[in-house]
């Protein structure tokens, strides 16, 4: 079926709140990125929200990367 | 995905744990960035690279499968880049479909206004919104395959009809108008008449304006890569250093 609309994709198909839920934008040793859960606790980097270009030139924070991350709560 | 698994097969029984470590890494590196290994720089970097990609999102936050560019992300980089005195100049690469008007216009008036010498490349596309913004930076450039569409705005959603809401979009229209013939060298005519232009486009009112074409309506300033921009971008930081210098010396 094709559906010729100007309404955006979104309003007629609405999105789950599950998927913003996978991804959250956090910050590691001051650099911004985005990032998308792959198993409890690990995180895959999407993409790195920097305009320094020696930033996307770090190893440890390439896009695809793995990092560990847990929440925890203190009262 | 097929060729990376049969890497992974091709080399059995990987003789150390730490091995099969190094290798994993290797292919997730070959995966994600295409290249095993990534040039280092040695020294700081003075000037930064900001980009534009996706879609320009306004107040609604899109669904996370789409790439954006989002409002609260731009500006305050924008902003720490005004401030830091170590960084010299902006690179602004544009891939954009346009999106939200306001957001938009808001990222190119920061530009607009950002005292640092500043140079745009529109590579693969600078769409609706990404026109203004791509033409907001001291000197603009346009990859030869790369295309900007130029179309008049519009309402997606829940449109009231009444005569007002023409009045507003007309409204609206105008700054955008008044933004891009103020910051290149294109006459409000030429980029109306563009605007409006029937059957260029199937199924919609505007034009699409390739490469050459944006710099001979007088859009971009020049055709040209990420090796002509760093170096007008040099020669616009060898101005400014100049410029303060001589200020200095009349002090």
């Amino acid at each position: 079926m094709i559906l010729y609309t100007s309404m955006p994709e979104e309003l007629i198909f609405p999105v789950q709140s599950s998927d913003y839920e996978s991804v959250s934008t956090i910050e590691v040793n001051g650099l911004q990125m985005v990032v998308r859960q792959t198993e409890q606790n690990q995180y895959e980097i999407v993409r790195i929200l920097s305009t320094d270009p020696q930033h996307y030139l770090i190893e440890n924070y390439s896009p695809g990367q793995k990092i560990c991350m847990t929440f925890s709560f203190s009262s | 995905m097929s060729k990376d698994s049969s890497y992974i097969q091709a080399n059995p029984e990987p003789k150390q744990e730490k091995q099969e470590g190094k290798e994993s890494s290797l292919v997730e590196k070959i995966q994600q960035l295409g290249s095993t290994n990534v040039p280092q720089l040695s020294h700081d970097s003075r000037i930064h690279c900001l980009t534009i990609i996706g879609q320009i999102e306004g107040h609604i936050q899109l669904p996370p499968q789409n790439k954006t560019t989002k409002y609260e992300h731009v500006i305050p980089q924008i902003v720490a880049i005004e401030q830091n005195p170590k960084i010299e100049g902006l690179l602004i690469v544009l891939n954009t479909v346009g999106g939200d008007v306001e957001a938009g216009l808001a990222i190119a008036e920061m530009l607009a206004s950002l005292s640092k010498p500043t140079v745009s490349i529109v590579l693969g596309g600078g769409h609706s919104i990404g026109v203004p913004i791509a033409v907001s930076c001291d000197y603009s450039f346009i990859a030869e395959t790369a295309t900007m569409t130029i179309h008049p705005v519009r309402l997606t959603g829940l449109v009231i009809g009444v005569p007002q809401t023409f009045e507003y979009l007309d409204k609206m229209q105008d700054r955008v108008v008044n933004f891009v013939t103020k910051h290149s060298k294109i006459t409000e005519e030429k980029f109306k008449e563009l605007m409006f232009s029937k059957g260029n486009l199937t199924r919609d009112i505007g034009t699409n304006v390739v490469g050459n074409d944006a710099v001979d309506y007088g859009l971009i300033d020049g055709v040209g890569g990420v090796g002509q921009a760093i170096m007008k971008l040099n020669e616009l930081i060898g101005n400014a250093n100049v410029e303060t210098s001589k200020e200095n010396m009349l002090q």
